[in-house]
């Protein structure tokens, strides 16, 4: 095999961004790709059948997103909007992570565009829920214009913000009542998988109806009253009610693989669209999901414009790569290596509660935080995995942020990036670094463990085809006949 | 338990008096006398709730002169009336209910035994639900209503609205109709009792 030709120079990893949540991008002197024997893989070289992207691409990437969001959107029904109604297009701060953010921007851009076109109501605006940031669609909506874009109708809307409570066929649940203080709403997301570890890929694209549009009542249900798998039916149980049924005119998704924007996907039937982004999910980041898994030691650096648990690497957040050790997507298996579930199941002395739960993946030998935020309960990942934070500024900002007041007291701290990668190569003895630093369209890594990944890639593209897939589809009870559709 | 090393400052130049703060704060440690936002210092726990919501960014998060812990001694407390509590709340002694403060439930077990009767009181003595804020309200309501104390959401307030379902509460209909999708109530169930029931470190049961 020629390994060589398969290797590339590193990608551009997302630059640093300004927001409360990090350290100013100045202070980011050194992305980790930027260091010796660091190089890329495409992600459609390793897995030749990944469906061709829309972004990354040339300098008419965002024209042709929006191109594909106006075609998807022309043809759904949106004869229930009058002119003299109001519009609530929901967003959720994920979609702004992806891909550098614009193509999620486009899309709401697009849709407000559309349905003003198509309906003549010009009272549209713009809700876009966040999860533990709350400041952090705020800062998304003047960064990508779309306050003025919505006429300065555009507000981030958080957990604690006023509430509204929902019957459902389980009981009352509550959702945020700016979310809904509108005659209908429009569901603008995304089929990115980001934490299979929470939802595994059951009903995502009906999640948000109990996450970033919920009360924190909702979202402590999910992480807490139900058990990892049944969780799931907190969103659905909302979306069901009669409430946000007598609301809800369609939904308009950012059709997403690990490795670009593949086109937009638009429909009235939340469910149909729902069984789409179960295969997307499952078939394409299921792939990539299962490659990781095959890595035996690295090193895994942090170095994206996001909380710890969400930087990027291959479309795979770092939270998955946490479990990587185990099948996230069985659901025969109840407990991944890290959900907030098994956290909470932890003893006083750091042990699982029960004795059967798999350890967080234990390739990782030593985690290198180059750059990535605050604004997620990150002790536990400290706590078990050893961590080398670049710079005194980012652990001075870790003891100001509520969620991780004792986080650095079980990190270390390097001077600089080179500092720390040097610390690491000697205490783990490995040379495999894997860099979750958001390149587009790829990965970027160390050649050893570029190697493993192109020598393993073909063998899990065969076992997800013909093994995985079919099992986790059936799982869900997704029409296996969708498998020939898509192929 | 927690280490409490902030503080909510009010700026009074930008302030409004429109009351989001006391209506987001889970310890009740901020309210608007005469249209200006006022601090109680000792009874803050820097969750940061007012600091993230003020519509007017009138409110940072400042650092403590003399920064202190808060948590309730558990060992001061009969075991066996914890866990009988827990039990009847759905939850392992042991078990961790805030993952930002790192409170588990005992704590707030003993927190109630020692006479805390609402959420606002107990997140005060234990440090739960000033992290996040969020995704441990309900365990927290649980072992309230539990304990036999009635809840009463703190009026014109957005602290919590109130207990939502559990595992032990799905309508049997529901888990039937939705057996093939995917979501393993029956056998959630029984993983959440399991976790319920399995013996602390030297527990004899």
């Amino acid at each position: 095999m020629d390994f060589e030709k398969l290797m590339h120079e590193p990608i551009k990893p997302i630059p640093p961004k300004q927001s409360i949540y990090g350290i100013d991008p100045s202070l980011v002197k050194t992305r980790i790709s930027e260091l010796p024997n660091i190089v890329s893989l495409y992600l459609r070289e390793l897995f030749p059948d990944l469906p061709p992207v829309l972004l990354p691409g040339g300098p008419d990437a965002i024209d042709k997103i929006r191109s594909a969001a106006r075609e998807a959107l022309m043809k759904v029904d949106m004869s229930m909007i009058k002119p003299e109604h109001s519009v609530n297009v929901l967003a959720s701060h994920h979609g702004f992570t992806l891909f550098g953010g614009e193509p999620y921007a486009e899309l709401l851009k697009t849709i407000r565009d559309v349905v003003e076109e198509r309906t003549g109501c010009t009272n549209i605006r713009l809700r876009a829920g966040v999860g533990m940031r709350f400041r952090e669609t705020e800062e998304y909506i003047k960064r990508y214009g779309l306050d003025t874009h919505y006429k300065g109708k555009a507000i981030g809307v958080a957990p604690i913000d006023e509430g509204v409570a929902i019957e459902t066929e389980i009981g009352t649940l509550y959702g945020l009542k700016k979310v809904y203080d509108a005659d209908w709403i429009i569901h603008a997301h995304h089929t990115d998988v980001r934490e299979v570890h929470f939802h595994r890929q059951v009903d995502k694209a009906v999640k948000p109806f109990g996450m970033s549009y919920a009360r924190c009542e909702t979202r402590s249900t999910y992480h807490q009253n139900l058990g990892p798998r049944a969780a799931n039916f907190t969103a659905r149980a909302i979306f069901e009610s009669e409430f946000v049924q007598s609301k809800f005119a369609f939904a308009a998704f950012l059709n997403c693989g690990p490795h670009g924007v593949i086109g937009v996907d638009c429909d009235n039937d939340l469910y149909a669209l729902n069984d789409r982004a179960t295969f997307v999910g499952c078939q394409l980041y299921g792939k990539i999901m299962t490659l990781f898994g095959e890595i035996d030691e690295c090193i895994a650096v942090l170095d994206f414009p996001c909380p710890v648990p969400y930087v990027f690497s291959a479309g795979v957040i770092y939270a998955n790569f946490l479990g990587a050790n185990s099948d996230l997507y069985d659901l025969d298996k109840p407990l991944p290596p890290y959900t907030w579930y098994t956290e909470a199941f932890c003893r006083k002395d750091g042990k699982p509660i029960l004795e059967e739960t798999p350890p967080m993946n234990p390739a990782i030998k030593m985690c290198v935080h180059n750059y990535a935020w605050t604004g997620y309960p990150s002790e536990f990942f400290s706590k078990n995995i050893p961590t080398v934070v670049v710079g005194e500024e980012q652990g001075k900002l870790f003891d100001t942020d509520s969620m991780n007041i004792r986080d650095m007291d079980h990190a270390v701290t390097a001077r600089t990036s080179e500092e720390a990668m040097e610390f690491a190569y000697k205490v783990t003895g490995t040379d495999k670094v894997i860099i979750f630093d958001g390149a587009m369209g790829g990965l970027n890594c160390s050649k050893s463990l570029a190697k493993l990944l192109i020598e393993k890639a073909p063998i899990v593209s065969e076992k997800v085809e013909k093994e995985l897939l079919p099992k986790w589809l059936k799982q869900r009870g997704v029409d296996l006949s969708i498998l020939e559709t898509y192929k | 338990m927690k280490k409490v090393t902030l503080l909510a400052e009010v700026q009074d130049d930008l302030c409004r008096g429109c009351k989001t703060c006391e209506k987001v704060c889970p310890v009740l440690a901020i309210s608007v006398i005469d249209r200006k936002a006022k601090v109680k210092a000792d009874q803050c726990r820097a969750c940061g709730n007012c600091e993230s919501r003020c519509p007017f960014y009138a409110i940072k998060m400042v650092k403590r002169a003399e920064p202190f812990t808060i948590g309730v001694d558990v060992a001061k407390h009969d075991r066996e009336a914890i866990r009988e509590l827990c039990e009847k709340a759905h939850l392992n002694p042991e078990q961790v209910l805030c993952y930002c403060v790192g409170v588990r439930a005992e704590e707030v077990a003993a927190a109630i035994l020692e006479g805390a009767k609402t959420p606002e009181e107990i997140s005060l003595r234990t440090g739960i639900r000033t992290g996040c804020t969020i995704e441990c309200v309900q365990p927290l309501l649980r072992l309230i209503d539990a304990a036999g104390i009635e809840l009463k959401p703190i009026e014109n307030g957005w602290q919590w609205y109130g207990i939502t379902p559990t595992a032990w509460t799905l309508p049997e209909e529901t888990v039937e109709k939705y057996s093939e999708r995917g979501f393993y109530f029956r056998e959630d169930k029984e993983l959440l009792e399991r976790i319920v029931h399995t013996p602390l470190e030297g527990e004899d049961r």
